[in-house]
């Protein structure tokens, strides 16, 4: 086969530039379609950083007896800690508590006169790793008997937890779905291309060709059209996520929009090799089809 | 060199192009298949290069068995046979020398050969000057002779015509009968099919008719008629 690459790679830009039409016009509808697809990652990459990034705030406040030690407290703060889901537990002791709560309103209220002693618990803000672990860290934590209270926003954490469920299990069918369209658009583009040259591969197959040699160079073509519709989908996309993740970030500046340059390389990256597979594998399938209908 | 025993084909719910066919075509020989359309004269040719199967009996091609040949086998089979069709079938975006060029290129031919060996097919044909013009370019003998330059470029043994005068004018049809004479008499065995009365009748060769898909005649240094 490799004595041969030269005359595919000849072949396959002699037609490239032949039916320059019709190539065109197949690396566009490969871009358009890879660009659409690039952005609805990127968007459910976004919703699902948006939405963990929200959980993410949600703590779970656990309050402890008055009477407990400060070594007491330390030793339950470790075991806190190892608790499966917690990512963080930070310790707020009663006089501070009541320290910082003497600032925030001592200056509105006479506290002295209301309370003669400090009313407030010790208290643990524990910050957990997902939103789906709330529930089972409560349940958890009221079995600790130095706890006596526990308080997290229930209902917020299931709309959340609802949310992000239907985010992955929607993306991934969508992603699927997006996927099989973009393939049969550029199979079918890519056909048309291939179905053009069937004299050609009618005379090939006449003067002894062999289906191998008949294929190599529209595979080949399949790739150039796959690899420039790729990359115009890169440019056209990266761009694009740029200019929005600027304007979003300067009005909305609290939204956590993805700026991870690994993430969105790779996601760049998917649409330049997947524009290469999908222009591969339609020429291949195209031309099988086309060499499975001729002699 | 070509045998066909007891051939039918026929096709679902029709009736049978070709019915219990048995010939015999030696090496060199020149032998005209004649008839009207729809006689079965195209299936013959399709057979004999594989592009149909038939639907019972045996096509030898060179003692080989072209029935029973793997898929994969077919294009060897194809570049001992040469093919000249009616409407060229020429590549409209190549010039006469890619045309012919392209036939042994895809057979892997080595590049330092092609070259010489492309020459040597349009010298045969008297197309050297034409060598870079496009099809488009060309007379209809011009093309028919193009056309043959491909079918012979790789010196097969066997060389099938069908109807390669049937869109010319009767000189040109001759030049290009007579340029068929002269293939065969460098060693190739020559099929025509044809309903060109004229020529059969003046070339006095073997010929073979068919009607409704069965041989009525073969008949040596035969005419159209009987």
């Amino acid at each position: 086969m490799f004595s041969n690459l030269e005359f595919f790679i000849i072949e396959a830009f002699r037609s490239f530039r032949r039916s320059a039409l019709m190539s065109f016009v197949a690396i566009g509808i490969i871009a358009v379609t890879l660009v659409i697809f690039g952005m609805f990652i990127l968007l459910v990459i976004n919703l699902g950083n948006i939405i963990g990034n929200v959980s993410s705030r949600m703590d779970v406040a656990a309050y402890v007896e008055k009477d407990i030690s400060l070594e007491s407290a330390g030793a339950l703060q470790i075991k806190l800690t190892n608790l499966p889901g917690v990512e963080k537990v930070n310790f707020i002791s009663r006089t501070e508590a009541w320290r910082k709560f003497r600032e925030d309103f001592g200056g509105k209220l006479n506290l002295d006169e209301v309370m003669t002693s400090n009313p407030l618990p010790h208290t643990y803000t524990i910050k957990v790793k997902t939103p789906e672990y709330v529930p089972i860290l409560a349940k958890r934590l009221s079995k600790f008997d130095e706890i006596t209270e526990i308080r997290y926003s229930g209902q917020l954490i299931d709309q959340i937890k609802t949310l992000m469920d239907a985010v992955r299990l929607g993306g991934s069918v969508l992603i699927i779905l997006i996927s099989f369209a973009t393939l049969l658009i550029v199979v079918n583009t890519i056909r048309l291309t291939v179905l053009a040259r069937e004299t050609e591969i009618y005379i090939m197959k006449l003067v002894g060709a062999t289906n191998s040699f008949v294929k190599w160079p529209f595979i080949i073509e399949g790739v150039m059209i796959g690899v420039v519709g790729g990359g115009l989908s890169f440019l056209a996309l990266k761009f694009s996520y740029d200019a929005v993740f600027l304007r979003i970030s300067t009005a909305l500046p609290f939204l956590p929009l993805v700026s991870d340059q690994r993430l969105l390389t790779m996601v760049y990256l998917v649409m330049i090799f997947g524009g290469t597979a999908l222009g591969m594998i339609g020429a291949y399938v195209s031309v099988s089809k086309v060499l499975k209908a001729e002699i | 060199m070509i045998e066909l025993v007891n051939v039918s084909k026929n096709y679902p719910n029709s009736i049978d192009v070709l019915y219990n066919i048995n010939l015999h075509v030696g090496k060199d020989e020149f032998i005209f298949v004649v008839g009207p359309s729809g006689a079965g004269k195209t299936t013959i040719m399709k057979l004999l290069y594989r592009e149909e199967l038939p639907s019972a009996g045996k096509v030898v091609v060179d003692r080989v068995n072209v029935v029973e040949l793997d898929s994969n086998q077919v294009p060897y089979l194809r570049r001992n046979i040469g093919v000249v069709f009616q409407d060229y079938k020429l590549l409209a975006k190549r010039t006469v020398y890619e045309n012919v060029a392209f036939a042994l290129r895809v057979t892997g031919a080595p590049r330092s050969n092609i070259r010489r060996k492309v020459m040597q097919s349009l010298e045969m044909v008297g197309l050297l000057r034409k060598a870079n013009s496009f099809p488009a370019e060309l007379s209809g003998g011009e093309k028919q002779r193009a056309c043959i330059a491909r079918a012979i470029v790789n010196n097969p043994p066997i060389l099938l015509a069908d109807e390669p005068t049937g869109n010319l004018d009767p000189a040109t049809s001759w030049d290009i009968i007579q340029l068929l004479d002269k293939i065969n008499k460098r060693d190739t065995t020559v099929l025509v099919a044809t309903h060109n009365k004229n020529i059969v009748d003046d070339m006095k060769r073997r010929v073979v008719v068919l009607e409704n898909g069965r041989i009525t005649r073969d008949q040596q240094l035969g005419t159209y008629n009987t």
